[in-house]
């Protein structure tokens, strides 16, 4: 509990940070490296003619894709437009996956009665009811927001009443002895103690929205990285592919630290549980 | 002197899937104002399931039950601190939950602190202190809500022998300074002889009262009852009428 007192520190104490830091200096240094090797290798063999770039692009052409959409201003439209329904789908998804964790821990009738639903649910493929929303939501951006949004409900219910379910039934006991209602048990038990596991179905929720959206642009959609990647696939522009490929995994990659973050600010407490 | 709690002929029955569990029987007992009673008996005995009765958990199955403090202080094991909440918020957490958090009260629940050594620690998290400080914190969480009464629940049980005696001592101290009235369920004999006026023995399953102990002890605090020469005498016939229920 007590904080070592670092002013005071050993030789030896000194050696052992400075090993440590040394480690992670060259962890880092790998990291770069290693995408530095593959960018190289990937461009090498499509320039002495080991791969077609015709089919496997490479790293100069990608780039120069990326250049060319920014030029012609569509790199932003479809990136607004991807990011626009993920995040709404993620937030509403969320939301309404919590709403729903928070009745079936309120009613365990409620939440036996639906269990097998709910499995169901979560095993099926999504995807598979691709065709069910265009005809409903119409080919559009509705119908890829509820795609993302019920993928990522069903995720959120799923995690977050599992992490009700943790928070001890002694806990929940202390409350009564207090004579606390059940809703009160919930607002000031139940919710903030599940502000970790909400931070980790949130980084769940979030992969599960972009899968949701893309596989929306994929089925229907003018516009969205979805639907650049199955343009260029099917016109066979791997450069157009690629590119949106590169541009969407710096996006998730974005969002999913975001998330991380957030969790770190938030959970700061269940480190010293 | 007048009572605060009267249990007299209860049964509790306790239902499940697997069958029906006859927890007590009729099981009477009468623990005055201001009194210390300390229950002890085998494990899984029922002991727990009377203090739940006495909050208003727990229903009894048949008989009656009165008890004088419609919201009786309950302390259980483990001291379950709100680890997201400061000391100051978790020991108003009972005021809250009762919409009762005047200024008054906020001031006496902060006073106890004061009183008790641990207002210093106002503005800590639970997680920088130690087990005995939190189980003290816990304690004055439940004397917030003013109860007369006091149910404590094997309250020292998860801490280590030293913090468990020293923390003995204290509580018995802060009861004994608040007035309160006290019934204390245990496995620890000496705990039981040390902290208390009353020592009542259950039976095992169905429990009821085997036998009932007025202690006679001249010296008044726990720490000291330890060595004094009358407490291994209660000591050796609590514990033998303890073995014979347990390899009954």
């Amino acid at each position: 509990m007590k904080k070592i007192d670092n002013t005071g520190q050993s030789e030896q104490h000194s050696a052992f940070l400075r090993a440590q830091a040394r480690k992670t200096r060259l962890i880092h240094l790998m990291r770069y490296l290693l995408l530095a090797l593959f960018l190289l290798a990937w461009e090498m063999a499509a320039c002495v003619g080991w791969i077609d770039p015709f089919i496997v692009s490479s790293p100069s052409r990608v780039a120069a894709t990326i250049g060319r959409l920014y030029q012609n201003g569509e790199l932003f439209l479809h990136i607004g437009v991807t990011l626009f329904e993920t995040v709404v789908g993620f937030l509403i998804g969320t939301l309404l996956g919590t709403l729903l964790a928070m009745l079936l821990w309120w009613s365990r009738t409620l939440s036996r009665i639906l269990d097998p639903y709910l499995v169901v649910l979560n095993a099926l493929p999504k995807i598979a009811l691709g065709p069910i929303l265009i005809v409903w939501f119409g080919a559009g951006v509705k119908s890829i927001i509820v795609m993302a949004l019920l993928i990522s409900t069903i995720v959120t219910v799923m995690s977050v009443l599992a992490g009700f379910m943790e928070i001890t039934d002694e806990k929940q006991l202390l409350m009564r002895t207090l004579g606390a209602s059940k809703w009160q048990i919930l607002r000031m038990v139940v919710l903030p103690a599940s502000v970790p596991t909400f931070m980790s179905a949130l980084k769940i929720s979030v992969g599960m929205s972009w899968v949701g959206v893309i596989v929306g642009e994929y089925l229907v959609s003018r516009a969205g990285l979805g639907y650049l990647i199955v343009y260029g696939g099917q016109v066979f522009k791997l450069d157009l592919v690629m590119a949106s490929i590169v541009v969407l995994c710096a996006l998730a990659a974005i969002m999913y630290y975001g998330v991380a973050y957030l969790e770190k600010r938030f959970a700061h407490w269940r480190a010293h549980a | 002197m007048s009572k605060m709690v009267e249990i007299r002929d209860v049964d509790l029955i306790y239902h499940e899937m697997q069958g029906e569990t006859l927890a007590l029987r009729g099981l009477s007992m009468d623990v005055a104002q201001g009194e210390f009673v300390s229950v002890v008996g085998p494990s899984g005995c029922g002991k727990t399931s009377m203090l739940s009765m006495l909050a208003g958990l727990l229903q009894p199955s048949g008989g009656t039950l009165w008890v004088g403090d419609s919201s009786p202080g309950y302390m259980l094991q483990r001291d379950h601190l709100l680890d997201w909440r400061t000391i100051e918020g978790n020991i108003l957490l009972g005021l809250e939950v009762k919409r009762i958090c005047s200024r008054e009260k906020r001031a006496y629940a902060l006073s106890l602190l004061e009183k008790y050594g641990l207002y210093e620690f106002k503005d800590a998290y639970p997680r920088q202190l130690s087990g005995g400080m939190r189980q003290k914190v816990a304690l004055i969480r439940t004397l917030a809500c003013s109860p007369s009464l006091l149910l404590l629940d094997e309250p020292f049980s998860a801490l280590d022998f030293q913090t468990r005696v020293r923390l003995a001592n204290e509580v018995y101290d802060i009861i004994r300074r608040e007035e309160k009235t006290a019934i204390l369920v245990t496995h620890d004999i000496s705990e039981a002889i040390s902290m208390s006026d009353r020592v009542i023995v259950f039976s095992g399953r169905p429990a009821a009262v085997k036998a009932e102990h007025r202690l006679q002890l001249k010296e008044s605090t726990p720490l000291r009852r330890r060595s004094e020469d009358g407490f291994k005498e209660y000591f050796d016939t609590i514990w033998k009428e303890l073995d014979n229920e347990e390899n009954r």
